[in-house]
């Protein structure tokens, strides 16, 4: 590599990786929040409370 | 200067390269899709295209992680020097799987008959305001066109044409489309997938991948100081003895490129760093029947005057060296490529 690309090289790479962590942090921090899980349906009833 | 077209020249090493490439991203593409069909059997031609666009995604991303690794490693270790040697054709396979990834996405929306909503997606101007939203398919296009860019240009035919400084140049472009990548799968996939193994493996890989290139990037500082000058502007190398046998220490000239002083018995000589074919780092080849042989792709040069063996017409810049008390100095003014300069010791 010349000179200019390591140059380059320097200074690209730590803007890139402040720039990309910057992007990627707001993407997770800003997450819509997980579907609210399904209503389950009720437990069958057992045995006991049936033969009442 | 012209350049003349030549084909991929094979040779045992390529074909093993690219053989083991091309079974590795079949193996994972395939695995991947079998899996993920035993699993969850995928119903209709939508679901096939969204199996085969998420196997060819990942396997895209890791392609394009691994490659941006093997320049920083070898750099930093050059037990990883045989990895770079075909790096070209592992950028070209990247590409041809993110463009079935890319045509997996649009068959997604064909499939379902919704191509509309696909440029709906594309040029509806709000999606482009919003930073959760953003059209994440418009930065994926954006880095499949740098990949196109670059796998378009890989030949040694684009590399003659362009010249190895502008060719590197336009290559860098890979840095910038890998960071849009980061965003394309942030915005996108991350947003809908709550599992926490997308952004480990998404911040791990670009947290690698950065951080190599930085350590290659500091690591490389060192070599660009200037070593110590003599009153009249020469270079101080030291004895000759210092440099081993059939190997070169690097010097690096006021403001200019490096120079690699190789020694192989009596005779020393200095020529640029920078080789002709790829500016690929000369300095840390060696000397094998009298040529100096560069370390990434092979290419060789005259130790005496730095000119490739016949047939071969490459040329490289070569520097005056002389010995005074037992010092070696070099002068960091270039001579013109293939310039007779190597100096013979005790002549």
């Amino acid at each position: 590599m010349m000179r200019a690309h390591r140059a380059v090289h320097r200074w690209l790479w730590p803007v890139l990786a402040l720039a990309v962590t910057l992007g990627f942090t707001l993407a997770l921090a800003w997450r819509p929040p997980p579907d609210p899980p399904q209503e389950r349906p009720l437990d069958p009833p057992t045995g006991a409370e049936t033969a009442k | 200067m012209s350049a003349g077209f030549r084909a991929v020249q094979w040779n045992r090493d390529k074909i093993i390269y690219d053989a083991v490439l091309l079974a590795a991203a079949a193996l994972f593409i395939g695995g991947f899709m079998a899996v993920g069909a035993r699993l969850d059997p995928p119903a209709n031609a939508a679901a096939w295209a969204d199996l085969r666009l998420r196997a060819c995604g990942l396997c895209a991303f890791g392609m394009i992680t691994l490659i941006l690794c093997i320049g920083p490693l070898a750099r930093l270790n050059a037990r990883f020097l045989p990895l770079l040697y075909n790096r070209r054709h592992f950028g070209v396979l990247a590409f041809c799987v993110a463009l079935v990834h890319g045509v997996s996405v649009a068959d997604w929306f064909y499939s379902q008959g919704t191509l509309a909503d696909l440029a709906a997606e594309l040029t509806t101007g709000a999606n482009y305001t919003k930073f959760i939203g953003f059209t994440t398919k418009a930065i994926g296009l954006s880095a499949l066109a740098v990949f196109f860019v670059m796998a378009a240009t890989s030949h040694d035919y684009w590399l003659g044409f362009l010249s190895p400084p502008v060719w590197k140049a336009i290559h860098m472009g890979v840095y910038g489309a890998y960071g849009l990548l980061i965003l394309h799968v942030s915005l996108g996939l991350m947003q809908e997938k709550r599992s926490l193994w997308v952004p480990v493996l998404l911040g791990g890989s670009f947290a690698l991948v950065a951080g190599l290139h930085i350590a290659a990037g500091w690591r490389g500082r060192e070599g660009d100081r200037p070593g110590p000058l003599t009153a009249d502007g020469w270079i101080t190398l030291g004895p000759p003895e210092a440099i081993p046998e059939g190997r070169a220490r690097i010097v690096s000239a006021p403001g200019g490129e490096r120079i690699a002083v190789f020694r192989a018995g009596a005779v020393v000589s200095a020529v640029t760093n920078l080789c002709a074919h790829q500016n690929g780092p000369l300095g840390e080849g060696r000397v094998v029947d009298g040529c100096i042989v560069c370390p990434w792709h092979g290419y060789q040069y005259r130790l005496e005057d730095g000119c490739a063996p016949a047939p071969f017409t490459e040329k490289l810049a070569t520097h005056r060296l002389r010995l005074r008390g037992g010092i070696l100095e070099v002068d960091p003014a270039p001579l013109p490529p293939g310039t007779a300069a190597a100096l013979e010791l005790g002549a």
